[in-house]
């Protein structure tokens, strides 16, 4: 089978050591077995990655990877992936974000990029159409993300080209780092800014003008003008570009579940204050979409009065508000927009920094950790000033930020008293959802390859809806299908937000994959594709030394019952969770220690994968 | 009655799909830099999305500006006729608004040929910020928008690196209803 379309079939390698580039034709097999996108990704990974790698060393490499049906005419078709070994979490990690960058490294001619090495001084990627060069970054050293991605457009002298760029926090490899494009959108999670920043690698800058392959673009055409027709017909479609994501603060508070003071509540009596309502009447000057998207859920924002006006920033979403908002006490709008713009000129992750925030002030608070440990600054809940000292310092390496900038290990390293604190899995700081209510939740985090992070399942709405009556078992099966299903967007290339959130039916990407490729394709078989690169980042992760003991929910989740709100009272049942992961892995197909056994892993067609695996069960 | 295509930056998102159907219906391939409408947008503060179409001039600067006479109005729209081109962009210089494009894989530029009267552009916009409208209504939007941003018109003070500045802004229409989801 080969594709007449969806793919160049070029991968760009940069080595930054060497100071050299040359592409890579892939074959069709590769293209077709892995999609692209992050399964492009960690199966590069996979390929390059040594089983001593440090995530910071010129040996790890960082695969950038749209998908086959990035850019083309879809709706929402504007996501990229970044993949990689993170430094937050010695394990594999990706993150993704939307806009137009990766398109445009399609339109320059590359499906994905891999970049290896270190280079001898702070430097970036030209990349224009076929000519690639690496040039040197001193210049932007210490520039705050936004302001280097408007100062590289002007001094490469074109508004057109499109940048991702890291900020200071990923210059000093703070483990919380991230990739930033078209002016605020970020890879925020796993630190994938760090991994740039040890390669010396500041900014990637392109000008793409070519077509993109397309099999059959009458039959994409037709296809998509019914999508796009169907969406703007939904009932929430006009809402949806009114608040994007910010209404699910008051979705989140209501049902019980919005991080509330470090994870220790999941109700917020201020959410009301903090809401898209708030956001959409008092602070909203325009509306920002990814590529080809009709919903443009980004809402630009302006701060109009007060010590933080003239603040304008796109964003924040759901996540940023509750973790900048409820999370560290505040209830004063500005100030998350303030702190948002912050994290996104320096280059700091909302989630991760908010989350390491807030512990802070609860060990504070508690007297877990002195007033000296955090630089005399007494911590209190919304106090918004030493908030946004703390950003700065993380950034910047300053202080307690210095030992905040190392993440979640480096946190419990110098502070072992804080670890019960600290709602992580892996290392990775846990998303914006409390999972004391939904074991289904609590499994998502607990199993995620990256770690806490919602975006691998997201089985929470489903299961509030469901009420108590299932079983174990159809909850875990739950949580695989999300985690089959939305790791397939990233794939892909697009997101996922359209089938989320205005019902917008999953086999149109069926639909869409094999009018781009000109092969015919079911949503099944691209679902078992999906499934075979869950296998195959859980087997990198293995080969890293991961094992049972690290598929755990955050311990908050069991210790410490909510407080107010619909759910007080409720946390999770330990021997309960054990009994759902022991059917999780029986349904996954691995073995009682969380190993894909081989006959899973003949099955998706990763034979070569089976002796690393057989190593690990040997003990090796 | 003549309509002309007319542009409400502050509804656009940037989302560039009128980019993408044009290029589509007019060139046959997915590429958006090969359409005859370009969004601008423009990053340092605050964003501005401007998407740029050809206002089919009555008196047109690129038909005065070309040399051999390649550009002829039609019912109202402007073309460029390619056998008599020569590509030497004058006129792609002489637009006051840059709505003439040009690309390497293209020998002629090419500018809005308001697809026969059903322009996709608008007829896709997901945000209603491209309208074909009657001419003599063109121009109604941007007076109603001007009267009311007069109306609305706010300033804000802000210091940047210790210098004051000031941004101003229009009220923008606000609305709210609710709905639950991620
Ligand atoms: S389709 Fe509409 S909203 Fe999207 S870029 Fe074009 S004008 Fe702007
Ligand atoms: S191309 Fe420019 S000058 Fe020519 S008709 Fe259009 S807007 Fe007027």
């Amino acid at each position: 089978m080969s594709p007449e379309g969806g793919y160049h079939k070029k991968i760009l390698h940069v080595d930054l050591t060497e100071c050299k580039t040359h592409v890579e034709t892939v074959s069709d097999e590769f293209a077709l077995k892995y999609i692209g996108g992050r399964g492009w990704g960690a199966r590069l990974v996979w390929e390059h990655m040594k089983d001593d790698v440090n995530p910071l060393g010129p040996d790890n490499i960082i695969v950038i990877a749209p998908g086959p049906l990035s850019g083309l005419y879809l709706p929402a078709a504007g996501k990229t992936s970044f993949c990689s070994i993170s430094p937050a979490t010695g394990i594999y990690g990706d993150s993704n974000l939307g806009g137009m960058f990766g398109v445009e490294l399609r339109m320059a001619g590359f499906d994905a990029a891999i970049i290896k090495g270190k280079a001898p001084e702070l430097s970036y990627l030209w990349i224009d159409d076929d000519d690639v060069q690496i040039k040197s970054a001193v210049k932007y050293m210490n520039m705050g993300s936004i302001e280097t991605e408007h100062q590289l457009r002007e001094d490469i002298g074109d508004e057109t080209v499109k940048v991702a760029t890291i900020g200071p926090a990923g210059e000093n490899m703070v483990k919380m780092a991230c990739i930033t494009a078209d002016w605020g959108r970020n890879a925020g999670r796993t630190g994938m800014g760090a991994v740039l920043g040890s390669k010396n690698l500041k900014a990637i800058a392109i000008r793409g003008t070519k077509d993109l392959p397309v099999a059959d673009l009458p039959s994409l055409t037709r296809i998509s003008d019914k999508a796009f027709k169907k969406l703007k017909q939904h009932n929430l479609f006009e809402f949806w570009q009114r608040q994007g994501l910010m209404s699910v603060i008051d979705y989140a508070n209501a049902s019980g579940i919005i991080p509330t003071h470090n994870f220790m509540d999941a109700h917020f009596d201020k959410a009301e204050e903090i809401n898209g309502d708030v956001m959409e009447l008092n602070y909203k000057i325009g509306d920002s979409a990814c590529y080809s998207c009709p919903m443009a859920c980004s809402n630009v924002n302006l701060v109009k009065d007060g010590k933080y006006a003239g603040t304008v920033i796109e964003g924040p979403e759901y996540e940023t508000a509750a973790m900048f908002g409820s999370n560290v006490g505040i209830s004063d709008f500005d100030a998350i927009l303030r702190a948002n713009y912050l994290c996104d000129e320096y280059g700091v992750d909302t989630i991760s920094s908010g989350s390491l925030i807030s512990v802070m002030i609860e060990a504070y608070e508690k007297g877990m950790v002195s007033l000296e440990d955090l630089d005399g600054v007494a911590l209190k809940w919304g106090d918004d000033d030493a908030i946004m000292d703390l950003i700065r310092k993380i950034a910047l390496r300053e202080g307690v930020g210095d030992t905040l900038a190392d993440g979640v290990y480096g946190v419990i390293k110098r502070w072992p008293q804080l670890a019960p604190l600290i709602s992580h899995v892996k290392g990775l700081e846990q998303s914006a959802y409390d999972a004391r209510i939904a074991i289904t939740m609590a499994l998502g985090y607990a199993t995620s390859d990256i770690g806490a992070h919602h975006a691998r399942a997201w089985p929470i709405a489903k299961e509030l809806e469901m009420g108590g009556n299932w079983s174990l078992e159809e909850k875990a099966d739950l949580v695989i299908y999300h985690q089959t299903v939305r790791p397939l967007f990233d794939m892909l290339g697009v997101c996922r937000l359209p089938w989320i959130e205005l019902g917008f039916d999953e086999n149109t990407y069926a639909e869409f994959y094999s009018a781009a490729t000109g092969i015919e394709f079911t949503l099944d078989e691209l679902l078992k594709r999906s499934d075979a690169v869950y296998n195959l980042t859980r087997a990198i992760n293995i080969r890293l030394g991961l094992s049972r003991v690290d598929d755990k929910p955050p311990e908050r989740v069991f210790n410490d019952p909510i407080k107010t709100g619909p759910h007080a009272g409720k946390a999770l049942n330990r021997e309960e969770f054990e009994r759902i992961l022991d059917i999780y892995y029986q349904r996954r197909g691995w073995d009682n220690d969380g190993i894909p056994t081989n006959e899973t892993l003949k099955e998706n067609g990763l034979e070569d994968v089976i002796e690393y695996m057989e190593q690990r069960r040997a003990g090796k | 009655m003549r309509k002309k295509l007319t542009v409400i930056p502050e509804r656009c998102s940037g989302c560039r799909v009128c980019e993408l159907v044009c290029a589509i219906s007019h060139t046959g391939v997915n590429n958006p830099k090969k359409a005859n409408i370009r969004v601008i947008s423009l990053y340092p503060h605050p964003v501005i999305k401007m998407p740029i179409v050809c206002e089919q001039c009555k008196k047109p600067k690129c038909r005065d500006a070309c040399p051999t006479d390649a550009i002829v109005k039609n019912d109202g729209v402007v073309t460029i006729l390619e056998d008599r081109c020569v590509s030497c962009h004058a006129c792609v210089n002489a637009c006051p608004i840059g709505a003439i494009f040009v690309h390497e894989d293209i020998e002629i530029p090419f500018k809005c040929d308001m697809c026969g009267g059903k322009p996709k552009c608008a007829e896709s916009c997901p945000k209603k910020a491209i309208l074909y409208v009657p001419e003599h209504t063109q121009g109604q939007a941007h007076r109603l928008g001007a009267a009311l941003k007069y109306a609305n018109m706010q300033e804000v003070e802000y210091y940047e690196h210790g210098v004051k500045k000031k941004l101003r802004y229009a009220e923008i229409e606000t609305g709210g209803t609710r709905g639950d989801s991620e």
